[in-house]
């Protein structure tokens, strides 16, 4: 089967700024992709591009798809929730509910209603009359009850708090993941969705840094904690990172030969949070 | 249900002002009716009988129309620019619904279905002040105001109306939508000023005026454009005027549908409007954020 998401020299220009720059990536079926970047980074410039939300320059598709021509199509097999608090403030539950069940072909109301049987949420609230973490999951509830095989996620947990984080992230493995569906998010909070995640494409200045699967990180990636006495024998394994704290380097290689680096100090896998600021900051931090 | 069909349920939910303008409109025009001073002149013919009918039915759809105007425009000018301001665009956004098919039932809205709205209330309104006043001042009007010939006539008007506003305020409401799809904040500002600048540039640098003509003649010349000549109703309409027994001219003699659906400046209009509309329509397939 053909990658869900594929994009050869994707670029987006607003004026003069460049966000995206000529950025490849494939997403394969079946994972939950982060695609994380610092603040600028072209993550939402993407992820707007691959919901058709946006012109773009270069070669895209989803789901078979060029987004932006066919939005209409794509958004019945592809939902997603840019920033939970997008939902209008005059709309009641069960409007949004109705509504939804009478525009998407793939929406299980009993589903969505069933959803929200478990909170405290009405049919007759309003949104403006819910809390942030309460309109998460009326907006969970909505997107969860639709069949679709992708699920976009853009700093989807942005400005909740922790419990509500924690509800959102849960009821999405739980409820929602199976291996028909693929999930893309994005978010600069990797600490929270690092045990989540299948597959990691770090974004920079609009290009791809990196595109790997967890598995893969483990092989690839090592860090060593060496003291200040052995650096120097460290750093002939050529880091391509270096960390300094609490006395000691954390040196961080790339298809090193763990041979080479034993003995030189306490081996481990780096983690997604610190691969990303060693990725992206390169030499000493 | 179609798409359609929940996209304008949607605006009745999101709007709500829609029926209730009317609602309380109509509701202090009873008021007044109820308790206002009644002071009417007493009629005697049946001529007098018809005029007092005609004067009472256009006056109050007068007024409606007018309300109805205010709120279309602004409603037009609104509509594709909230959701982009509150960001709940995303939210439609990732609904299987076309663009178009968004902007085409928010237009469809302001331009056909918003003045349906306001014709049911002026009707309710129009009935039930009737009922009122012809307890209240039986002396003087006795039954006048329960002309159902006229009554029938004023719907075919208002029908009439409704048809001939939307083809010639087309430019004007796919203008408004442009700037709603358009503008990132202040979307009146950007309704008027536009224009007025390239007026003033006209008049600097040309001399002439010929923008500022087409507009005022846009905004103004509709009922000479969809009127027979003679229209005595809209001159002495609003009151009760004695027009020196002559018959009143019947609604089939003032509509000039002829003349509107074969005048060229109506479809020159209307072309600008699709154009206007198309191009809001791209606009809201690029501009999803403010």
């Amino acid at each position: 089967m053909a990658a869900l998401i594929e994009a050869r020299d994707l670029t987006k220009k607003y004026g003069a700024h460049t966000a995206l720059d000529r950025a490849n990536l494939t997403i394969e079926a079946g994972r939950i992709v982060g695609l994380i970047g610092p603040n600028g980074a072209g993550k939402t410039s993407a992820l707007r591009a691959i919901l058709g939300l946006t012109h773009y320059e270069g070669q895209l598709t989803v789901l078979g798809r060029e987004p932006f021509r066919e939005r209409t199509a794509l958004m019945k097999e592809c939902c997603f929730i840019a920033d939970v608090a997008v939902l209008p403030s005059w709309l009641r539950v069960d409007q949004a509910i109705d509504f939804v069940a009478g525009v998407h072909p793939r929406f299980r109301r009993d589903r969505a209603v069933a959803f929200l049987a478990k909170t405290q949420i009405t049919g007759k609230r309003r949104m403006r009359e819910l809390s942030k973490g309460m309109k998460t999951q009326v907006h969970l509830a909505l997107t969860m009850a639709i069949d679709a095989k992708l699920l976009v996620l853009d700093e989807p947990t942005l400005g909740l708090d922790i419990l509500a984080r924690r509800a959102f992230y849960d009821a999405l493995v739980n409820d929602y993941m199976d291996e028909t569906r693929t999930i893309l998010i994005t978010t600069h909070q990797v600490e929270e969705v690092e045990n989540l995640l299948t597959d990691i494409i770090f974004i920079d200045k609009g290009r791809i840094v990196m595109d790997t699967s967890l598995e893969d990180v483990a092989t690839r990636f090592t860090a060593v904690a060496v003291t200040a006495d052995r650096l120097d024998a460290a750093r002939a394994g050529k880091p391509f990172h270096e960390r300094h704290i609490l006395g000691k380097v954390v040196l961080y290689f790339e298809n090193a030969d763990p041979r080479q680096l034993e003995g030189l100090g306490e081996i481990h896998t780096p983690s997604v949070a610190d691969l990303f600021v060693a990725k992206l900051s390169g030499g000493a931090s | 249900m179609n798409n359609s069909t929940w996209l304008i349920r949607r605006e009745f939910w999101e709007n709500r002002a829609i029926w209730m303008i009317p609602a309380v409109f109509g509701g202090l025009l009873l008021l007044a009716a109820l308790f206002g001073q009644v002071s009417l002149p007493r009629l005697t013919s049946p001529h007098e009988s018809e005029e007092a009918a005609a004067a009472y039915l256009v006056a109050i759809g007068a007024m409606f129309y007018l309300v109805m105007g205010v709120y279309s425009s602004w409603y037009l000018l609104d509509c594709l620019y909230t959701d982009r301001r509150d960001r709940s665009i995303l939210f439609w956004k990732s609904l299987p619904i076309s663009d178009a098919n968004t902007v085409l039932c928010k237009l469809l809205v302001g331009m056909i279905i918003v003045p349906l709205v306001y014709f049911a209330a002026a009707d309710a309104t129009a009935l039930i002040g009737a009922f009122i006043l012809s307890i209240r001042a039986r002396a003087s009007i006795g039954s006048s105001l329960w002309n159902g010939d006229i009554w029938w006539q004023v719907q075919v008007l208002w029908m009439y109306a409704i048809v001939t506003t939307a083809v010639w305020y087309l430019p004007v409401a796919g203008w408004l939508m442009l700037v709603s799809a358009y503008a990132k904040r202040a979307v009146m500002l950007w309704a008027v000023l536009p224009p007025l600048l390239l007026y003033i540039l006209e008049r600097v640098f040309f001399g002439t005026h010929l923008l500022g003509q087409l507009i005022g003649r846009r905004l103004t010349a509709l009922p000479s454009v969809s009127f027979n000549g003679s229209n005595h109703v809209w001159t002495h309409g609003g009151g009760v005027v004695d027009m020196g027994g002559a018959p009143i001219p019947s609604v089939w003699q003032l509509i000039n549908p002829s003349g509107f659906f074969t005048s060229a400046e109506v479809w020159i209009g209307a072309a600008v409007g699709i154009a206007l509309i198309v191009a809001a329509i791209q606009l809201r397939m690029r501009r999803s954020e403010i």
